[in-house]
């Protein structure tokens, strides 16, 4: 290639360079937005000229883990003085800290929330990436009738708008006590992952090569132990895509976590949202909140990203 | 195989087993209500029947827009997750005729609450049917719809001089709405980033529609016939085609981009130095006030909603009644509450909180009335306000009037009297199906 | 249907004299996922079905009717109904549109050496990780007319861009494109990967043009991953809720999502929103089969 290249088309490469950057400055800036307004004091979240430059404050945070009202009149200096930094900044804000009968700080809504879209999200990608894997497998290397319609039965499973599924799922659920729990939500998690992680994993199954296995069934591993031991470890590219793939969707479902849960088993796409704000918005609370809730994903995706770059060729191209 | 399956069986279950025994301690009460600073102060409130008795009570909240689709989720799958609700006046109907509360009546007629309680908060948050004398909810967070403005636009002479030219009276407090359309398009200079005035748009859930019905009522119209469920000639009557005009006629001078505002939006108004009038529920006026969040909170004014052309003033309910769940573990426990709930100190350290009592004996007092800039302005509006229909397809009649009124003030699309014709013909057509009318 | 389908043994596959035979796990592998997936989505459809041909009202004790076809009869009359299926069908094009064309421009210019090429990749992959739900209430406040950032950078003083009617449906679409116009950049450059360079080279010493290099190498070896892409982002399109529900409630906005969730969690009108559920599950499958028919045909060429 290089040695067919001519002047233009070095131009050229030159120009996409400074191109591609500018698209990632401009897919980048709403991110930078979020980040940014969650370290803000709350008067410049809303300013024109947008404020770039600033003191960055912690008052987002303390604010998003506490339950908190308006103030009525402002505290008295030695009520002021004897409250801890983090209360203070919370009074700054024309705000107080709500507390319970023993005099306890009460948590916002906030960190158990979170940790229902951990439970939630890892517990319905481990079981959406393990059966996928199995049954991709069971489809990659034995005859199965019809298999070109069972694959389709299965796709087709994701095609439906989660609204049209939730309807009659919210009334079986109802009627078994599932509804607001996290087994319920895992199970529809794992059922709309399920049909995604089985069509990824099968073309990362077609890609290994059946030699390896048939090598070791010849050298007396039983069909079991081939597939542990020799195609698992081949695959592991492929499980780590489609996991990230899972865990993206189940930690952003929105609609029938809105739909399926209350309170007990709810999780944090719902909620911050509810977080505007009571009176006035506070966009650095929803800005922090956001800012916390990308952070595992975005760890996630970044620590596995040589898997996914490369695993989403593979499994893609082989469908 | 088999063990994975178990062994993953067994992580659900010991998930499952996680997720509720937390919750499963006695002496504990859930309240549930919707996110907003009264949710707050009842918090509060609460705290101290915790002090007292010992017993926990949590006020639990979800967001206004989704308050009602989870209530009546929880409702109907018979679920405890919640003891009490603060639910919506509009509630009662469905709530009461599906069983969902315990009716409260031998409580209600045992303290005559009738006479503790203010008559409107009586008549809308707590009887079912109307006139019926049997009572769900005892009336908790008294609310209707007021106005705050910026008394120094107001009080700049230079202004005064201008609005007194132009329209050859004084500038002040709007005593109709046409003095509140005249004021609004006197502010209205988007040129300067200042505009007439904010006022309710949101069309998810009822905020559009309790911002129309300030209009209606005060313009001396109804919504239908709260009894007959007649509708065609109230609905679409003269009166309320001219309403609607006049609500219309306000959305164009509010600031841009009001196709989706409510309560937050509109204190903005004020705060963000957008709009010279606003229109909020009483409820979230302490966040103007306060300096802190408010800079112009010295600044800030309020009044009630306006008399319409006929000197009718009225104005559109909020609020709402505690109620119990038919399906709580923890009933008796939640009668109690409520005997503390319904004391005169209870009632007037709830007041102090924040909270708007509906106890008229709290209301009329002056430290009440004295308390806050607005709470004068509040008592006069509780006592003429009227309400959206109570029935239990309410759900329906107000998406009904969204999708009729909405595109009409927004968007321009057909007139007032075409809009308000077909919405009494869906109106009619779901009052037929559920055989409310032959 | 699926056990059926299963119960004779391929004849080629040699069954191991230990262990389990292959038959038996190739039952163990693949049953189980079928089963789940016939209990949690297809039975639930079953149970909708009936529930469909009923004034059932999930508010209320009251017994379900049965009332035949008039919730179909009624939705199919309802002009409200349409505009709601008229107004996904536009999102779903400009919103897909849009995606292919910046998600394959994007990979088009990636598709080179770059230096931190891999970094690049990644950080442009961050919005399709964040919750649409949450996007689309962060974008509220950069569309926002008065102090969002998006006018102040573009200049466009107090544009409404949620709050008009006809820009509202571009708005949402705007915010979709951002989020996952990384979607199709990422399968659009594994794509673009395995495109043989030697095909390239030839082309180069043919002296083609770049515009015949593109529509006759690029393009038809890109065509089968590209058609994935779309059909994925068609189908995610088709059934977007969070975003619109969230950024405006236009009335040009109210995707068919939108108005199922009304009608059957606001309205409770349980019985007509698994009509309803139901007209739209025929439509789903009747455009992903033509697309996946579209697809074969694109991959035999």
């Amino acid at each position: 290639m290089a040695a067919v290249r001519t002047s233009s088309e070095i131009g050229f490469n030159r120009v996409a360079i400074v191109a591609v950057l500018l698209v990632t400055i401009i897919f980048l800036a709403p991110i930078y937005w979020i980040a940014s307004t969650a370290f803000k004091p709350r008067n410049l979240a809303t300013t024109i000229p947008p404020t770039v430059v600033f003191q960055p404050e912690i008052s987002p945070f303390v604010k998003l883990f506490t339950k908190r009202s308006q103030l009525r009149s402002a505290p008295t200096p030695e009520e002021y003085a004897a409250a801890p930094w983090w209360e203070r900044v919370v009074f700054d804000g024309g705000e107080k800290i709500v507390r319970d009968g023993k005099g306890q700080v009460q948590w916002s809504g906030y960190p158990s929330r979170f940790m229902n879209s951990l439970i939630i999200a890892i517990t319905s990608t481990v079981l959406a990436v393990g059966m996928g894997t199995f049954t991709a497998y069971g489809f990659s290397r034995f005859k199965v009738k019809g298999e070109a319609d069972l694959l389709f039965f299965i796709l087709s499973t994701r095609m439906l708008p989660p609204v049209v599924v939730a309807i009659p799922m919210f009334l079986m659920y109802r009627a078994v006590g599932l509804n607001d729990t996290h087994v319920g939500l895992i199970i529809l998690y794992t059922a709309f992952n399920l049909s995604f992680s089985v069509w990824l994993m099968k073309g990362f199954m077609d890609e290994i090569p059946k030699e390896y296995e048939e090598a070791a069934l010849v050298d007396g591993y039983t069909r079991m132990e081939a597939f542990f031991k020799i195609v698992l470890p081949e695959a592991a590219t492929g499980i780590a895509a489609t996991a990230v793939f899972c865990f993206i969707t189940a930690w952003n479902e929105y609609a029938f976590a809105l739909i399926m849960t209350n309170r007990r088993a709810q999780t944090a796409p719902p909620f911050i949202p509810s977080q505007v704000g009571s009176g006035l918005p506070d966009w650095t609370v929803i800005a922090s909140g956001t800012f916390l809730f990308l952070l595992p994903v975005a760890i996630f995706t970044f620590l596995l990203r040589n898997h996914l770059l490369r695993g989403m060729s593979f499994g893609a191209i082989r469908k | 195989m088999r063990k994975l399956v178990t062994s993953a069986l067994a992580g659900i279950g010991l998930t499952l087993a996680c997720g509720t025994s937390v919750y499963a301690q006695d002496k504990e009460l859930t309240i549930f209500w919707a996110e907003w600073d009264p949710a707050n102060y009842l918090q509060e409130l609460v705290n101290l029947y915790e002090a007292e008795t010992g017993v926990k009570v949590t006020v639990e909240t979800t967001p206004w827009s989704d308050f009602q689709t989870k209530a009546f989720t929880e409702f109907n799958a018979k679920g405890s997750a919640y003891d009490m609700v603060v639910g919506d006046s509009q509630w009662i109907g469905a709530a009461s005729e599906a069983g969902h509360y315990v009716d409260l009546t031998d409580f209600f007629n045992k303290h005559n609450l009738k006479e503790v309680m203010a008559p409107a908060t009586v008549k809308y948050y707590a009887e079912y049917p109307s006139a019926s004398g049997k009572y769900w909810s005892i009336p908790a967070e008294g609310d209707a719809v007021g106005w705050s403005y910026r008394k120094d636009w107001f009080e700049d002479p230079k202004e005064m001089e201008a609005f007194k030219a132009k329209y050859g009276y004084d500038l002040g407090v709007p005593k109709d709405f046409k003095a509140l359309r005249d004021i609004a398009e006197f502010f209205h200079r988007p040129d300067q980033k200042r505009y007439g005035v904010a006022i309710y748009t949101d069309n998810s859930y009822d905020a559009l529609v309790m911002g129309v019905e300030n209009a209606i009522f005060s313009y001396g119209g109804e919504l239908g016939d709260y009894a007959t469920y007649k509708v065609d000639g109230i609905i679409n009557s003269d009166q309320n085609v001219k309403a609607l005009e006049v609500y219309k006629e306000l959305y164009s001078f509010t600031p841009p981009g009001w196709a989706k505002s409510f309560f937050i939006e509109d204190n903005q108004a004020i705060t963000e130095n957008l709009a010279a009038m606003s229109m909020n529920y009483f409820a979230f006026f302490p966040a103007l006030i306060n300096e802190a969040s408010n800079p112009n909170a010295k600044n800030t004014g309020f009044f009630a909603n306006p008399a319409g052309p006929n000197g009718d003033q009225f104005a559109a309910l909020g609020g709402q009644g505690i109620s119990v769940i038919s399906y709580s573990n923890n009933k008796e426990e939640a009668m109690k509450f409520l005997e503390w709930f319904i004391k005169d100190e209870t009632q007037k350290k709830w007041a102090e909180l924040g909270g708007y009592t509906a106890s008229a004996k709290v209301l009329e007092s002056p430290e009440f009335q004295n308390a806050t800039p607005y709470n004068k302005a509040f008592y006069e509006t509780m006592f003429k306000v009227k309400d959206f229909w109570a029935t239990p397809e309410y759900a329906e009649l107000l998406i009904a009037m969204n999708q009729r009124v909405y595109p009409y003030i927004t968007g321009n699309q057909g007139t007032a009297k075409e809009v308000l014709d077909s919405l009494a013909a869906d109106w009619n057509a779901t009052f037929k199906k559920y055989n409310r009318v032959k | 249907m699926a056990t059926a389908v299963m119960t004779t043994l391929d004849p080629n596959s040699r069954s191991a004299t230990r262990g389990m035979s292959d038959l038996t796990i190739r039952n163990l592998f693949i049953i189980p996922t079928i089963v789940f997936l016939i209990v949690f989505n297809i039975f639930p459809l079953l149970y909708s079905l009936g529930y469909s041909f009923t004034d059932f009202r999930a508010s209320s004790p009251a017994a379900a009717n049965f009332v035949g076809l008039q919730n179909y009869r009624e939705l199919l009359n309802d002009p409200f109904i349409w505009s709601n299926f008229a107004i996904t069908a536009k999102y779903v094009i400009v919103s897909v549109v849009g995606q292919v064309i910046v998600g394959f421009g994007v990979a088009l210019l990636l598709n080179r050496d770059i230096p931190l090429k891999g970094l690049l990749t990644t950080l442009l992959l961050l919005p399709m990780m964040l919750s649409m739900a949450v996007v689309g209430l962060f974008w509220k406040l950069l569309y926002d007319p008065s102090w969002g950032v998006i006018n102040y950078a573009l200049g466009l003083g107090n544009f409404e861009w949620l709050s008009n009617p006809d820009m509202a449906l571009y708005a949402v679409a705007i915010t979709d494109i951002w989020m996952w116009s990384p979607f199709v950049m990422l399968l659009s450059l594994a794509g673009l990967s395995a495109v043989p360079k030697h095909l390239y080279e030839a082309a180069a010493i043919d002296r083609a043009g770049s515009f015949y290099t593109f529509f006759r190498i690029t393009l038809p070896l890109v065509a089968p991953i590209l058609m994935i892409a779309i059909i994925f982002r068609t189908m995610e399109a088709f059934k977007t809720f969070d975003l619109a529900y969230i950024l405006t409630s236009q009335p040009t906005t109210e995707v068919i999502s939108i108005r199922l969730y009304k009608m059957a969690f606001q309205e409770w009108q349980t019985g007509r929103s698994c009509a309803l559920a139901y007209i739209v599950l025929i439509m789903v499958l009747a455009i992903t089969n033509i697309y996946v028919k579209y697809l074969n045909k694109v991959k035999e060429r």
